[in-house]
This record gives C-alpha cells, sequence and structure tokens, in this order.
C-alpha cells in the first residue's frame, strides 16, 4: 500500500510485573529479589493503514488495543518490531507526531476543568504553535460544526459528558492533525449525544480527508464511523476485513429485552431466538438480516402487557468470540 | 470544506513556540486562581488571622525580655515584618506536587505526552502562573495589615528588592515541591517527600525562626541551603540590609532556580522513561 499513513510490523509489547509472595517472608524476600513475569498485552500484529481511512481496532477488554494505539501514538515503547506514523518512529520522534495526530482518550480529559473550554483551546493552540486568521477560522468552523458557542464560557467541569466530549474531540482538531486516534469517544455518553459525536467524526474525516483509527466497544461507533475492521484478540489480530463484510456476518443480531411482568412473552418470528427468561422479563436474540426489530417489536406488543423495551448490541466480547470461532474454524 | 495545513506547524515547531506555550500555560495558571476567588480570599483572610496570632505571641515575647531566652538576638522590630514575609512567600507556592502526583498516579501524565511541548515545563509554567495571583492577594493583604498595625515600614529600597527576592523564593519553592511531586514515578504518594521537605523548609528555611538563631554550624547549613534561598533571605533582607546583600542573596536564588530546574529535569526525564516502558 504505497499511500501507508501508519504501517506495522510484527510489533510486539510484553510488560513485566513483580509475582507477590505469601506471608511476610515472602514479601521481604519479593523486595530483594522480585519474581518477575512476562505478560504479552501486544503479540506481533502487522498491518497498514492508508491515507484517509477509517478503522476500528476492536476486541475484548485486555486485548491489546489501547496497548497498540499508546505505541503507534507514541506514549508507550514496543518490546520489539517496528512501527512508522507518517514515516516517523512514533516513541522516538513523539514531539514532531504530536503535531500531525490528534487524539481523544473517552476516560480521560485533556481540558482544564476549572476553566471555560475557549481557555483550554487558547493554551492548546500555542502548545501546537498556532496562531493567525487560518487557525481563528478553524476554530470558528469548529466551533460552529460542533455547535459549541454557549458552551465556551462555562467552566468544563459543569458540562454534560455529551457537551464535554464535543470539547474534547474539538482540542483535538485545533492543530487540523491528519490522522486521529480516538479511544472509546463514545463511553458513557446517551444515545443522542452518541450519534453527534460519529456524525462528526465522519464528516469530519470525509471533508479533511482524515484518517480515523477507533477503538470501541459499542458496535455502532464502528458500523457508522469505520470502514475497516481489526479485530484484536489476545494481542494478535484475529480479523482484518471491511465493516461491510463484517457486518454481514458478526455485527447484524440485536438483543432485545422485553418486561412483561403478567406473562410469558411467545415471538415466533424467523430470526428471533429467546436467549433468556426469567420472571418477568424475556431476552430475544434478533437476526437483523432476517428480520426487522421493529417487526419483533409489533409482534410482542400485539399480546400486550410490556411495560418495558431495551434494545442493545451483544457485548463486544461475544462478538469478538464468534469472530474468532470462526477464523479458527 | 478543506483546511489547508498550517504553515506555522512545520515552521516553528521548537525554539519560540516553547516560550510561547509556556507564557500561556502562566496566563492558565493565573486565570484558573482568579477563577477560584473565595479561595483566593480564604487565603488572605487565614494569612491575617495566622499574622495577628504569631506577632502577638512574638510582640510578648520581646515585651516580657525573658531571661535566658533568645529575645537578644532578635531584631528589634522587624521581627513581624520577617515572619510577614515568610508566611507571605510560604502560603503562595501551589500544591504542584498534589497535581504531579495526580497525574503520574492516574496515567493522565500520557494525555500530556502527546502534546509537543514538555510536559512538566508546561505544569510549572501553570502553576507559576497561579503562585503569581497569590502573591499579589496574600501582598496586598500583608501590606494592608502592616498599614493598619501601625508599625515601622521596611525601607523602600528593601521593599523594592522584595518584590524581586520574594517571587524568586516562592519559586524555589515551586520547585522543590515539583521534585516532591516527581517523586510519584517511584513511590506513587508524595505524602513522605512532601513531609521531609515541609520540615526541611520549617527548619532550614526560617519558617521555625531566623536561621542566625541557629547554632552556627545549623546557621552555616541552612544559609547554603536551597530552603534558605526560599524563606530566609528575602524575609530578613526586608528587616535589615545592604544592597551587596542584596545582591547576592538575588545571586543565590538564580543559581538554586538553575540547580533545582536541573535536577527537576533530570528526575523527570528518568520518569518519562518509566512512563514509555510501561512501567508506571
Amino acid at each position: 500500500m504505497s499511500s501507508a499513513v501508519i504501517t506495522v510490523q510484527d510489533l510486539r509489547k510484553s510488560y513485566r510485573y513483580a509475582s507477590r509472595r505469601g506471608g511476610l517472608l515472602g514479601a521481604i524476600g519479593g523486595a530483594f529479589s522480585p519474581d518477575y513475569k512476562l505478560i504479552d498485552a501486544v503479540d506481533g500484529i502487522s498491518f497498514e493503514i492508508a491515507a484517509g481511512e477509517r478503522v476500528a481496532i476492536i476486541g475484548p477488554n485486555g486485548a491489546g488495543k489501547s496497548t497498540t494505539l499508546k505505541m503507534l501514538s507514541g506514549i508507550l515503547e514496543p518490546t520489539s518490531g517496528d512501527a512508522r506514523v507518517f514515516g516517523l518512529v512514533p516513541w522516538r520522534e513523539r514531539k514532531a507526531l504530536a503535531y500531525r495526530i490528534g487524539v481523544v482518550f473517552g476516560q480521560r480529559s485533556q481540558l482544564w476543568g476549572e476553566l471555560p473550554a475557549r481557555d483550554s483551546f487558547a493554551l492548546l493552540a500555542s502548545i501546537y504553535d498556532q496562531r493567525g486568521a487560518a487557525f481563528e477560522q478553524r476554530l470558528k468552523d469548529l466551533i460552529e460544526r460542533f455547535e459549541l458557542a454557549p458552551l465556551m464560557g462555562q467552566p468544563v467541569q459543569r458540562l454534560s459528558l455529551g457537551q464535554r466530549m464535543r470539547c474534547e474531540i474539538t482540542a483535538s482538531l485545533l492543530h487540523a492533525p491528519s490522522l486521529l486516534f480516538l479511544d472509546e469517544p463514545t463511553i458513557g455518553l446517551d444515545i443522542t449525544a452518541k450519534a453527534a459525536i460519529r456524525d462528526f467524526i465522519t464528516e469530519n474525516a470525509r471533508e479533511e480527508g482524515q484518517t480515523v483509527v477507533l477503538t470501541s466497544h459499542d458496535t455502532r461507533d464502528i458500523e457508522l464511523v469505520c470502514e475497516r475492521v481489526i479485530v484484536i484478540n489476545q494481542g494478535r489480530i484475529v480479523v482484518d476485513q471491511p465493516t461491510d463484510q463484517l457486518r454481514r456476518r458478526f455485527l447484524a443480531h440485536k438483543l432485545v429485552t422485553l418486561h412483561a411482568p403478567s406473562r410469558r412473552v411467545e415471538i415466533a418470528l424467523p430470526g428471533v431466538m429467546r436467549r433468556a427468561s426469567e420472571p418477568h422479563l424475556d431476552v430475544f436474540e434478533i437476526d437483523t438480516r432476517k428480520v426487522r426489530v421493529e417487526q419483533v417489536i409489533a409482534t410482542a406488543l400485539e399480546g400486550g402487557g410490556i411495560e418495558d423495551i431495551t434494545i442493545e448490541d451483544p457485548p463486544m466480547e461475544e462478538v469478538v468470540r464468534e469472530i474468532y470461532a470462526v477464523a479458527h474454524d | 470544506m478543506r483546511y489547508m495545513p498550517s504553515l506555522t506547524i512545520e515552521a516553528t515547531p521548537y525554539g519560540f513556540g516553547g516560550l510561547r506555550s509556556a507564557l500561556a500555560a502562566v496566563r492558565l495558571g493565573a486565570d484558573g486562581a482568579m477563577a477560584g476567588w473565595p479561595v483566593l480570599l480564604g487565603r488572605a483572610v487565614f494569612y491575617l488571622l495566622l499574622m495577628i496570632v504569631l506577632t502577638a505571641l512574638w510582640d510578648k515575647v520581646i515585651a516580657e525580655r525573658l531571661p535566658g531566652t533568645l529575645v537578644a538576638a532578635l531584631p528589634a522590630g522587624g521581627l513581624a515584618l520577617y515572619i510577614g514575609v515568610t508566611e507571605w512567600i510560604g502560603l503562595s507556592v501551589p500544591a504542584i506536587h498534589l497535581r504531579l502526583e495526580d497525574d503520574i498516579r492516574s496515567g493522565a501524565v500520557e494525555t500530556h505526552l502527546l502534546r509537543p511541548k514538555a510536559y512538566l515545563v508546561q505544569r510549572v509554567a501553570e502553576s507559576l502562573g497561579a503562585m503569581l495571583v497569590r502573591l499579589a492577594v496574600t501582598g496586598a493583604a500583608a501590606l494592608a495589615m502592616l498599614a493598619a498595625s501601625g508599625r515601622a515600614w521596611p525601607p523602600l529600597p528593601a521593599l523594592a528588592a522584595l518584590l524581586v527576592l520574594g517571587p524568586l523564593g516562592a519559586t524555589i519553592g515551586l520547585l522543590l515541591f515539583t521534585i516532591a511531586g516527581l517523586s510519584a514515578f517511584w513511590v506513587r504518594r508524595t505524602v513522605p517527600a512532601f513531609l521531609i521537605l515541609q520540615k526541611l523548609l520549617f527548619l532550614l528555611g526560617g519558617l521555625f525562626a531566623p536561621v542566625t538563631l541557629y547554632p552556627a554550624w545549623l546557621t552555616r547549613l541552612a544559609e547554603a541551603s536551597p530552603f534558605a534561598a526560599h524563606m530566609f533571605w528575602p524575609a530578613s533582607l526586608t528587616v535589615d540590609s545592604t544592597a551587596a546583600e542584596m545582591a547576592d542573596a538575588l545571586l543565590a536564588q538564580l543559581v538554586w532556580i538553575a540547580l533545582l530546574c536541573g535536577l527537576a529535569a533530570l528526575i523527570w526525564r528518568a520518569g518519562l522513561r518509566k512512563v514509555l516502558r510501561g512501567d508506571l
């Protein structure tokens, strides 16, 4: 791939930790001669990402997603292997790379909580040597696009999670990076806020030709934002294919939970399978390739007595397990 | 819409860009301190209460002329001023060690490493901004109290020198706290390092008493330490000093600032190695 922005070859990262021994003597002995153990967080992965691609790296907790992202953004050195981002070795040329990448950690803020977002933006602009009319125009555009104008004067710690995330993403785009790393950007957000974030990321990446690398536990993030999915499990790449293919095979399921105190709900439709049944609660797995969710809901409501309905994606762990099983058949 | 790549990015990745971002961080720190104005006000009130108690205590000691005490060695009429300056400096140093501990323990330091400017410089600059606001507010309270007390004012040259020696002394304190904060890379909690530092500041910095009242060997040790450059020199020279003494104190402060900056940079570099290895 000649236009590769990211090239990764046999990248490995092992963490060393001291295993604790039991008892007081064991603890004292361990302090002088620790018993080190190794964990392979990333175990020889190789891939390329082309300019303008939007790629999801998914996997269960502890699969090695965040470790991979940290190595690619330069804040973690690998144990062995090679990676280039814009031709730079990230962990050796971290500061030079920083001008060209934007990073959002969904669970960590890069803004100053006690101050309004505009103050954080002003400091970030100087950190990235951004000034002049071009920068002012970009900031104005981002504020407009993300509808941040009413929020700019409020201390960040008083914003809702969704509002804060809009500010976080804006902060990561101030220096017009060509590559955006997003680690769980929609975690903890409500449906509306998630949709807004996904739309923004996609629209912005399309318009600016930006490359996006995203990790998420939400399959909707992957489906709606990314065109390619790399599945990692136990530090290794299990699957690397276009999202369309993955969607057809693995992301076509929904879990519908029905709360019906007065009866056991029966749904006799193709593509609907009962997953669990407890008093007052029935869980169905729906294959959306065979039946639409609204059809299932309509059928369930016909019998009456339903007090609550929840529609969810299957947990990422399940999806990855299924992918892993199929990949190893 | 397609954004034009910023030409300034490649043109000035280092050099003055670092100074500009550090100054922006100073401003942000100052803004943050001013945003927390109730805390500023509370600190000023605390300073006034502390000074009322301490000056009353030392006035009583001096008035009683207690035999066998250090009264004879105390500077006449200047002790209140001495205490006022040490407390002014001491109360103005932000708790940067807690900020560093929080960033290091939570892993938030990684987020900052993704930026092209040095994390430690930015954090110290932010605290410097907050410190300047604290110095100004507590200093205003101190001057108001001095005016209201009817006590003698220090000579004008000493007061002018204090405007330099005071903030530089506070900067030395900030750097000492920074070094204590960086211990979080190894011990996770900065409390042990901070407690040791606090006791040294109390004793060798002259907060307990002017270090010239100690035994000769301890006086020499204190005067040669950064702790004296932090509080003792600015406070004692405000009471009684010559231009040459002020110049010596200024030089000592600048040397300590350079040495402490170097030490902090070395410790930071060792800590950064731990982060990059994933050994935090």
